[in-house]
């Protein structure tokens, strides 16, 4: 069976132009270097349907397949589904990690211990007082000095309160926004499901919207970082998405749903809650046993001299840190019974010193110091699985810029020899066309 | 595993390599300049919490100091008019050697009861001493004289002003006027001395020869209150040098605890810094080339 003389060019021209692809791509990869989320992508090339020659194609009669060329069958996305699970997984324990190391830290910061601030010094310069107003129980100086150093105390223990407060009423407020209609959780659901709207139509038509999906992972990322986020991949290219521990998909076949959180949605919003949670969350746990100090407080030294602070420690209505108040004044603050210089009273109280308050304090302040030490710890080891899964997954879809400027010289060198074979196929219609065949002329 | 290894992975290597040897540098000059081993408790829970007990140790050891020398200031007082009180009582003795003598004539005897009568005021005066304006043989009622002009009775009270000296320990440093110099006619130095004026006036000179026994255990009384007295000023003076004492090593445990040491922290601020001037030099010549230099 004969061969047509043309069969040639389509063959080069079938390079050039797979060629001419794959350097599109190329520079598509480069422009997309410092793209965040974007996979790397790649023309797929294959050997086109051979022209079979059934008989006759090579001595002795046999048939044969004579090569046509490439083709380009697809253009892929470089990506692993698996290293996105991982990646996603550690986004969650990070932002966890994250959400409560920083929480923590600014309750630490609410304490300024240790300095001269503090509950500590507060409490050892009531002691002192106490001990100054033993050695002149009627000397109004040291009577007023004690009882303007107690309110400094009472209201060193209310700031350190209402700092406290504060810290759990941000998380509660980042909680309520992150959360809210229109806040970033709704926002990235309603992307993604519009996102999946437009994919599952070309993926239906067989297409495949790389830059779409890499668009749709980035937001899947930054999910898995605010909570728990479980994603069911479907045949149509739509996800599915359950988030925060929900009982039902945020995402699916039917669109965006905004769906109450678990009761532990993990994640940044995990964190948030557990500082949050009244009662039982973590700052309310300090501030229940801040207001046990303050309770000790004044028991001991109401028991030594009745009636000098005043206190409710009833959480969450009342930790006690905030309502201690020195109930004595002048009038009935009394040193000792028996005597202007009569101190059994206020050596009592100063032989406190060290002693119930201040242990219990110390210990509240040993507990937080090493929980936010945990904390930080547990943040820094988040921090090097997420960045190592992270290599991994940009070791797979990242954009190498020696691969591609590899690649550059690759396909230009086959395009250009591409296009010398069509050259010589020109030259060699050259000679069929215009030299064969003169004889005599 | 090969890793295909992306300029934006090892740009974003380098960068948080960087952060984390400059976190770490921060850090350490921080410690150096604050001179602070531990600046939040998160930094060393153990020894935040050892160290704010040693802050408060501390504090109640120099108010212990200062009680006791309040006490001492109190001491001091009083031995002065002990000193005082014991003069007048030596001033009686000669006194009465002079008027139980059966040579002295009634007018004398007279003259000398006179004499007796104002050291009889002169010992409640020094009863009356104060110190920082309160009455140190008083007891705890120290805003109330306790002797009156017009009678010899104690007005103070019956329980003794006390200092806390040292955890725990709490040391009675009033000494009661009414356990040396009288109260009434209880047979102290105020009784005696009023017998003696009456004897010289009733001129009975037997009585008054047996007045100088009293008189002699009068100042043997004095005496063994002076004695108290003292060993009162030896214990709290022994209690302040052993404050004094806790009190430096309390600052020493303090010092250990929670400041910096400052050799180790530059050492270890140098190699950081060699460290991160390292990182700095590996990142800008690990960036900077690419195929594109070799390439034409």
């Amino acid at each position: 069976m004969p061969i047509s003389s043309f069969y040639g060019l389509q063959t080069s021209l079938r390079g050039l132009l797979a060629q001419q692809r794959a350097l599109d791509t190329t520079g598509h990869n480069i422009a997309n270097v410092s793209t965040t989320g974007y996979s790397r992508q790649e023309a797929v090339m294959a050997a086109s349907a051979a022209l079979h020659i059934p008989q006759g194609g090579v001595q002795g009669g046999a048939g044969a397949h004579i090569g046509s060329g490439v083709d380009v069958l697809a253009y892929r996305r470089i990506r692993d589904n698996f290293l996105d699970l991982q990646y996603r997984a550690q986004a969650t324990r990070l932002g966890e990690a994250i959400g409560k190391a920083e929480g923590l830290d600014r309750a630490e910061q609410a304490l300024t211990e240790p300095g001269d601030n503090g509950i500590n010094k507060q409490l050892s310069e009531f002691w002192s007082a106490w001990g100054a107003l033993s050695l002149a129980p009627d000397d109004p100086a040291a009577r007023t000095a004690l009882l303007e150093q107690a309110d400094a105390l009472a209201e060193a223990f209310g700031t350190v309160d209402a700092q406290l407060e504060l810290v759990g009423q941000q998380a509660a407020a980042e909680f309520a926004a992150l959360t809210a209609s229109g806040g970033e959780v709704d926002q990235i659901g309603r992307e993604i499901a519009a996102l999946n709207t437009t994919i599952k139509a070309f993926v239906t038509a067989g297409d495949t919207p790389n830059d779409l999906l890499d668009q749709r992972d980035l937001l899947l990322d930054k999910l898995s970082a605010l909570g728990t986020t479980s994603i069911v991949n479907n045949a149509d290219g739509s996800v599915d998405v359950t988030f925060g521990g929900a009982a039902a998909p945020m995402i699916d076949n039917a669109g965006y749903h905004a769906e109450p959180l678990g009761a532990s949605p993990g994640g940044r919003l995990g964190a948030l809650k557990d500082l949050s949670t009244v009662p039982g969350g973590l700052i309310d746990a300090y501030r229940v046993e801040l207001g046990a100090v303050a309770g000790t407080l004044a028991a001991e030294v109401n028991a030594i001299h009745p009636g000098f602070f005043s206190v409710t420690h009833n959480p969450p209505a009342d930790y006690g840190a905030a309502s201690l108040a020195v109930a004595a004044d002048s009038s009935t603050l009394l040193a000792g019974l028996g005597g202007a210089s009569a101190n059994e009273r206020a050596r009592a109280v100063s032989e406190l010193s060290g002693k119930g308050p201040d242990s219990a304090y110390n210990a509240f302040i040993a507990r937080l110091g090493t929980e936010v030490r945990e904390a930080t710890r547990q943040e820094a080891n988040a921090g090097a699985l997420t960045n190592a899964v992270a290599d991994r997954r940009e070791s797979v879809a990242g954009v190498s810029l020696d691969e591609e400027m590899g690649n550059l010289v690759r396909f230009q060198r086959a395009y250009q020899a591409s296009s010398r074979a069509m050259s010589t196929m020109d030259e060699m219609l050259d000679v069929l066309i215009n030299r064969t065949g003169r004889v005599g002329l | 595993m090969a890793m295909r290894i992306t300029s934006g992975m090892t740009q974003r290597n380098i960068l948080a390599d960087l952060n984390r040897v400059s976190e770490r540098l921060n850090k350490t000059h921080q410690k150096i300049s604050s001179n602070r081993e531990i600046t939040r408790p998160s930094d060393d829970p153990f020894n935040t919490s050892r160290a704010m007990a040693l802050r408060t140790s501390m504090e109640s050891t120099q108010q212990f100091q200062r009680n006791i020398e309040d006490a001492l200031g109190w001491q001091d007082t009083a031995e002065t008019a002990l000193a005082d009180i014991g003069d007048a009582i030596r001033r009686a003795h000669e006194l009465v050697v002079e008027g139980a003598s059966d040579s002295t004539p009634p007018d004398a005897r007279l003259a000398i009861a006179d004499e007796i009568d104002q050291l009889i005021e002169s010992i409640k005066q020094n009863g009356n001493v104060t110190y920082r304006g309160r009455y140190v043989f008083s007891g705890t009622t120290t805003d109330v004289p306790p002797y009156a002009d017009g009678d010899d009775a104690f007005h103070g009270s019956t329980a003794g002003v006390e200092r806390q000296i040292g955890p725990g320990v709490s040391l009675e440093i009033g000494l009661l006027g009414s356990s040396f110099i009288g109260n009434g006619a209880d047979g102290k130095a105020l009784q005696v001395l009023r017998d003696v004026s009456t004897h010289l006036r009733s001129n009975d000179g037997a009585a008054l020869r047996s007045d100088l026994q009293g008189l002699d255990a009068k100042t043997e009384e004095l005496s063994g209150v002076r004695a108290l007295n003292g060993a009162r000023q030896n214990r709290l003076e022994a209690a302040l040098g052993r404050l004094q004492e806790v009190e430096g090593a309390t600052l020493q445990q303090l010092s250990n605890t929670e400041d910096v040491d400052i050799a180790k922290a530059m050492i270890d601020f140098s190699s950081q810094q060699a460290a991160y001037q390292a990182a700095l030099k590996a990142g800008a010549s690990i960036i900077q080339p690419s195929l594109m230099d070799f390439l034409r």
